[in-house]
């Protein structure tokens, strides 16, 4: 059975999921900002995340060639790994259940969340 | 995506280069540069991010029992407020472990630094502390004692830190930039089997050391440390050799096991210390300890046993943690 994600580590993870080859710290913090609107999310808090997840083998890390516009320093890339993807599908049914129930609550009105 | 409008102030940098732990210093720092409007702007961002950094990497570096053990030996030593105090401090000082190995000319200007810094605190240690006899000032004999002997510890304390790191040199390292996954398949059981064989050796070494120490009188909880210790590692199971994974995540693999021995092998190395240093306390709270000089020598002992380990666990911990960082930076040939 795999961990139950957090509600920010399934955004984190989704931003991975979505970033693809282009996933590293800033673009990272940028799509989550963006999933998670309105609400601000701290770039520490992103890495606290990248760290936990990684720690507990969802995501793997490594280091680019160093770049110029960073100051000559290297990005940490991250991909996800397939205990990640397994635990983000079962978050993406959970929240599919949610929808169902809330829509067949609301006499089958189809609900979306604004 | 934010676009890099300015690069900071050097000097702002510089601060902040110092402030994030060495493990995340190459990639936060990267991005907070990328992400750089502004120097204002620069500096609240890492203001924001960099406490969220150092919780994480001590979070990462955490090692609880080797944390208890070394608590329980300095409460032993200090009591209670020195450990509540020194505690944080261990779990900031893991934090911000280099990701290097450290250069000779570097160990020798700390163990100089060290040696008579632990000199200095003995001797305030000494004139406050009840159960020791040297109150209300010290005499001139045991300044002079004090200070004579940082001087001859010096040269061995740093011979010591120098030799390991030197040691350390001379191992080939596992990439020289581009590795082929067969390759890193190759290093990685080799890593698994040497790992097996030592961790077999010395669970069986702590089971014999378990029970001469019942028959020597240790101390009970010592006993059932090494006992739990022994069993631990002679149960351990170490993931088996992966068949399908692709270079990335067994390289994955390969770090998080590297870095779980390297935190096992921390705790055994202050373990395999303990008795000794639980005996020297002992003695420094029982009569012997009415001589002034016999106490001196056991606080420079101690503090000599504690600088061994933490040298140990330091070397080694860098050499471990550049492996790690050179297999981040490893790229797959084919």
């Amino acid at each position: 059975m795999t961990d139950s994600l957090g509600q920010f580590e399934q955004i984190v993870l989704t931003a991975i999921l979505a970033l693809d080859d282009n996933a590293y710290g800033v673009t990272i913090h940028a799509k989550v900002e963006e999933l998670s609107r309105p609400k601000k999310a701290a770039r520490g808090a992103v890495y606290a995340t990248l760290d936990r997840m990684e720690d507990k083998s969802l995501i793997s890390s490594w280091l680019s060639e160093p770049t110029k516009e960073r100051g000559g320093r290297s990005r940490r890339h991250y991909r996800i790994e397939k205990s990640g993807e397994k635990a983000l599908r079962e978050s993406a049914k959970t929240a599919q259940r949610l929808i169902e129930t809330i829509t067949q609550a609301l006499g089958g009105v189809a609900w979306k969340p604004r | 995506m934010e676009a890099a409008l300015n690069a900071p102030p050097e000097w702002l940098e510089r601060i902040v280069l110092l402030a994030i732990p060495p493990a995340a210093r190459e990639s936060v720092a990267g991005d907070l540069w990328e992400a750089c409007q502004s120097p204002g702007q620069y500096a609240a961002e890492a203001l924001r991010t960099v406490p969220f950094v150092i919780l994480s990497q001590m979070r990462r570096n955490l090692n609880p029992p080797a944390l208890m053990l070394q608590g329980m030996l300095i409460f032993l030593g200090m009591g209670g407020p020195a450990t509540l105090l020194l505690l944080p401090l261990l779990m900031l000082r893991d934090a911000y472990r280099p990701i290097s190995r450290p250069s000779p000319r570097r160990a020798i200007r700390e163990a100089i630094l060290l040696s008579s810094g632990a000199m200095v605190l003995l001797f305030l240690f000494m004139s406050i502390h009840p159960p020791f006899p040297v109150r209300g000032g010290v005499d001139s004999f045991t300044w002079l004692s004090l200070f004579l002997a940082a001087l001859f510890l010096s040269p061995f304390l740093c011979l010591f830190r120098a030799g390991l790191i030197m040691q350390g040199d001379r191992r080939k390292p596992l990439t020289a930039g581009t590795l082929s996954k067969d390759a890193l398949a190759q290093a990685y059981e080799g890593f698994l089997r040497g790992s097996f064989c030592r961790n077999v050796l010395e669970g069986v070494a702590l089971a014999f050391a378990a029970i001469s120490g019942f028959f020597f009188a240790w101390d009970a909880l010592l006993v059932g440390l090494f006992v739990l210790a022994a069993i631990y590692l002679l149960l351990d199971s170490l993931p088996g050799m992966p068949a399908a994974l692709d270079f990335v995540s067994l390289r994955a693999q390969y770090q998080r096991e590297l870095a779980r021995q390297e935190q096992l092998h921390r705790f055994l190395r202050w373990l395999w210390f303990a008795p000794v240093l639980v005996a020297l306390h002992n003695r420094l709270a029982g009569p012997a300890a009415a001589n002034s000089l016999i106490a001196l020598l056991n606080c420079v002992a101690v503090a000599i046993l504690c600088f061994l380990v933490a040298a140990l666990n330091h070397e080694h911990g860098g050499r471990v943690q550049e492996e790690i960082g050179d297999l981040d930076r490893a790229r797959e040939s084919f």
